[in-house]
């Protein structure tokens, strides 16, 4: 099966720091590959070049074949990459319901003088947003958030919320930036236990970053291992755990 | 009831749409029990209905600090008596024309934005921008009647003579509804979210496929037209339109309206237009203390109700809570 998303030999430099160098790598459908690497090795500079976030100085990003380096964030977006962000990306004075609407955004066939007096079209189109995001949430188990502001939610309900709104459009690519952050043990099990299933039902392609290596080792198909800009292994968790250079770098320091 | 609610939750605005025009109908019967001095003041608070729905869309909504209000509040004004006492409009036909001037200057207003020009050097820009426009309405004296004013011609409103606080009164309600009426559909839509979405995560809003810059200009340039028209009320309410309604004193009541209604509440923003502009007229015996209850009135809010009085109101009611989404 061809790659959905396809990256070869991106380069990405900050003011005389190369970020990333040479980086070639892919998702597919129904996959479920972590990135991890120590702090600084470039994990989320990755995500940045992906959604658009950070310019790339060489090499190309390819979704379904066609290029999406250098388009802007929403386009990048538009075309079907989703992600979620380190530290925290939710609408805070939103409520979970409306955080999902928010992530339908582009689904929602309203016009503009629709909206502004209240046409059937467009209420209907509201209508069916609505009925959407409640199913997404009920279907991550979370429907008794839909009426909450995020701001008063805990940290692993602001998580799952924060995934249920880049899931809510059905992206083909989910990029997952640390999703596991702060979460109690039990929450994190059923974190992995969301992804594997999204990935599974769904057939949607994951990006995962994760430090927290038990996690990385549960859910994913696939460990790609950086270390200073660059890719240095990739493969089967089984094989990364033997993985002389990847226990140099990074996994001897655990 | 839901045992795994967790507090806070918002419930859901009871009657949805008929709710929302029972203040209109009831406002209706007002001529009934006022003089022409209190039909007045409730014209005036008509007047500062859209003056503050319009402001909190970028100040609250947005979370821009803006600062160009009164200007689009005078450009609103300036251009309504212009087009009525120089090209001999009558007052219908000059209150679109007003509104668009003011979404010209409010879509002005969003370029700097766009160009990440923001907070203090937003707020600086924006209040050059007004200070700017009032030497031009001293200095323009061929168009704009100089410190002197323009005085407003008398006015009808599709053939209904506009000579009494009371006619005025059904005109502006009907304006002021149908346009308070359009920004609370636009707020609890797509457009909405996207707009309360950047204040709270600009970055994280881009990801959702949502083009911020578009929506940016978008809250702008409606603001603009909202109180543009707030202006034209405003002329033909005061009938005449001089520089000094427009200075650094009349943004700070604007300020104060939408802070102590409540940033980024629509029902807020008529809170506060409708408490801040019957208040002085309490205090119209003694003269001078006004402007220290103001003040005063001023620091409270900010020290111990930051989020205004729709926050007080919604705590006791949650059906008062702004909703940013439509199931009716």
């Amino acid at each position: 099966m061809a790659a959905l998303l396809q990256l070869a030999g991106v380069n990405v430099r900050f003011a005389g720091l190369q970020a990333l160098s040479n980086v070639d790598l892919s998702a597919r459908g129904g996959e479920i590959k972590a990135v991890i690497g120590p702090n600084g090795a470039g994990k989320t500079t990755l995500f940045n070049a992906i959604s658009g976030y950070v310019p790339i100085a060489g090499g190309s990003i390819a979704l379904n074949g066609s290029a999406i380096h250098g388009l802007a964030p929403h386009e990048i977006a538009a075309r079907g990459v989703r992600r979620t962000f380190q530290n925290g990306g939710l609408f805070p004075e939103l409520t979970g319901l409306e955080n999902v609407l928010a992530g339908l955004h582009a689904r929602i066939d309203a016009s503009f003088a629709g909206i502004l007096f209240g046409s059937r079209a467009a209420r209907v189109a509201e209508r069916d947003a609505i009925a959407r995001a409640r199913r997404q949430l009920e279907g991550l188990g979370v429907s008794h958030l839909a009426d909450a502001q995020v701001k008063t939610m805990s940290g692993g309900q602001q998580r799952t919320i924060e995934i249920a709104r880049a899931v809510a459009a059905e992206p083909p690519l989910l990029l997952l930036d640390e999703p596991a952050v702060g979460l109690a043990p039990p929450v994190r099990a059923q974190l992995v236990e969301l992804i594997r299933r999204l990935a599974g039902e769904t057939g949607i392609a994951v990006l995962l970053i994760e430090h927290a290596i038990d996690l990385v080792m549960a859910a994913a198909d696939v460990i790609a291992v950086f270390n200073g800009g660059a890719k240095i292994a990739e493969g089967p968790p089984a094989e990364i755990r033997t993985d002389p250079a990847v226990l140099e770098a990074y996994l001897g320091h655990v | 009831m839901n045992s795994q609610a967790p507090p806070h939750t918002r419930a859901h605005w009871a009657g949805g749409t008929r709710a929302f025009y029972a203040a209109p109908l009831l406002a209706l019967a007002i001529p009934l029990f006022s003089n022409p001095y209190t039909q007045f003041i409730v014209n005036l608070m008509l007047v500062y209905v859209l003056v503050t729905v319009g402001f909190n869309l970028v100040l609250g909504n947005l979370g821009q600090l803006a600062f160009a209000n009164t200007a689009l509040f005078g450009i609103g004004a300036y251009a309504t008596a212009m087009l009525m006492a120089h090209a001999g409009w009558p007052f219908w036909a000059a209150i679109v024309p007003a509104g668009m001037a003011g979404a010209m200057a409010g879509f002005l207003a969003s370029v700097t934005a766009l160009r990440g020009i923001r907070n203090y050097y937003l707020a600086i820009v924006t209040l050059a921008f007004g200070e700017l426009l009032r030497w031009f309405y001293i200095h323009g004296e061929a168009a704009t009647g100089g410190t002197d004013g323009l005085a407003v011609p008398r006015s009808d409103f599709f053939g209904i003579p506009l000579d009494s606080e009371t006619a005025r009164f059904y005109v502006f309600l009907l304006v002021v509804t149908v346009i308070v009426k359009a920004v609370s559909n636009l707020l609890r839509s797509k457009i909405g979210r996207a707009i309360v979405a950047i204040r709270d995560n600009e970055l994280a809003t881009a990801s959702l496929a949502i083009p911020t810059g578009r929506y940016i200009v978008l809250a702008f340039t409606l603001s603009g037209f909202v109180v543009g028209v707030a202006g034209s009320l405003f002329a033909v309410l005061i009938g005449q339109v001089i520089p000094e309604s427009f200075g650094l004193l009349e943004l700070i009541l604007h300020f104060a309206m939408v802070l102590v209604g409540g940033l980024g509440s629509l029902f807020g923003g008529v809170l506060g237009a409708v408490a801040l502009t019957a208040l002085p007229e309490f205090f119209r015996p003694f003269p001078g203390f006004y402007e220290m209850f103001f003040g005063g009135l001023l620091i409270l809010f900010l020290l111990i109700q930051p989020r205004g009085l729709s926050a007080l109101f919604a705590k006791r009611w949650p059906a008062l809570r702004d909703r940013y989404y439509r199931d009716s």
